[in-house]
C-alpha cells in the first residue's frame, strides 16, 4: 500500500513540475508562470458567443470621461470592428 | 492601424479599452519596464484612472481609430469574454460575424483582414512615413 502511494505522490509531482515547465516556457520565464496562473487564467475565458448570435451591447466611456454611448450606436449599416485590449 | 486606415470607408471600428492585462500590482511584464515600453501602471481602481490610462495610449501612439472605455462593472469585456484582447466583426444586423480567439496567441488581425478583403477586396493604403527625429 505504501509502494502504490510512494508512486502515485512521485507521478503527481513529475506532472505538476512538467506542468510548470510547460507554463513557464508558454509565459515566457518562471516568474511570469506564476503570474499566469495567479492573474491571467482567471480572467481568460472563452467566452459563450458564437457567429451568428446576436452582439451583445454595454455601455461605454468616451476618452472624455464623461460622454457616454453604447456598442450597438457604432452598428449601423455597415461592419462594425471591434478591437478590444488594454496598454499593458 | 493599418486595418482601419485601409477600410475605413467600408466599416466601421471600435476599440474597447478593458482591464489591463499586465499591471505593476498583478502579472507584471518585463517588456513593460522603464527601460523599455515605459508602461508602468497598476490595475485602475476607478473610471478617472481607466480614462487617464486610455488617454495615454491614445496621444502616444497618435491612434486615430474610435475608443471606448469599459466602464468599472467590465461590463463590455464579460459580455465579450475579451480580456486580456480580442477581435470580433459584428454585421449590419448586429449579429456576430467574425469572433477572433484569445489573445495573445489566438489574436489575429490577418482574419479581420481577410474577412474585410473577402467582402469588399483587397484594399492597401501606404503605410504613413515615419517622423523624423528631430
Amino acid at each position: 500500500m505504501n509502494r502504490i502511494l510512494f508512486w502515485v505522490a512521485i507521478s503527481f509531482g513529475g506532472l505538476v513540475v512538467l506542468a510548470y515547465i510547460g507554463l513557464s516556457i508558454m509565459a515566457g520565464g518562471p516568474r511570469d508562470a506564476i503570474g499566469m496562473v495567479r492573474f491571467a487564467l482567471p480572467h481568460m475565458h472563452r467566452g459563450k458567443l458564437k457567429v451568428g448570435d446576436s452582439a451583445p451591447d454595454a455601455r461605454l466611456v468616451a476618452l472624455d470621461g464623461a460622454t457616454r454611448f453604447h456598442i450597438c450606436e457604432r452598428n449601423h449599416g455597415r461592419p462594425l470592428v471591434l478591437i478590444f485590449g488594454s496598454f499593458t | 492601424m493599418q486595418i482601419y486606415d485601409d477600410y475605413k470607408d467600408h466599416a466601421d471600428f471600435l476599440t474597447i479599452y478593458i482591464r489591463e492585462a499586465h499591471p505593476l500590482d498583478e502579472w507584471r511584464m518585463k517588456s513593460n519596464e522603464k527601460d523599455k515600453d515605459d508602461v508602468c501602471y497598476v490595475q485602475p481602481k476607478n473610471l478617472e484612472q481607466r480614462v487617464a490610462i486610455a488617454n495615454d495610449f491614445t496621444q502616444r501612439f497618435k491612434f486615430s481609430v474610435p475608443f471606448g472605455i469599459d466602464e468599472m462593472t467590465n461590463a463590455a469585456n464579460d459580455a465579450y469574454a475579451a480580456w486580456p484582447e480580442r477581435l470580433y466583426i459584428l454585421d449590419e444586423s448586429g449579429r456576430i460575424s467574425y469572433k477572433g480567439g484569445n489573445g495573445p496567441f489566438q489574436y489575429d488581425p490577418k482574419e479581420v483582414r481577410a474577412w474585410l478583403a473577402q467582402r469588399y477586396g483587397e484594399v492597401k493604403h501606404p503605410e504613413p512615413a515615419p517622423e523624423k527625429k528631430s
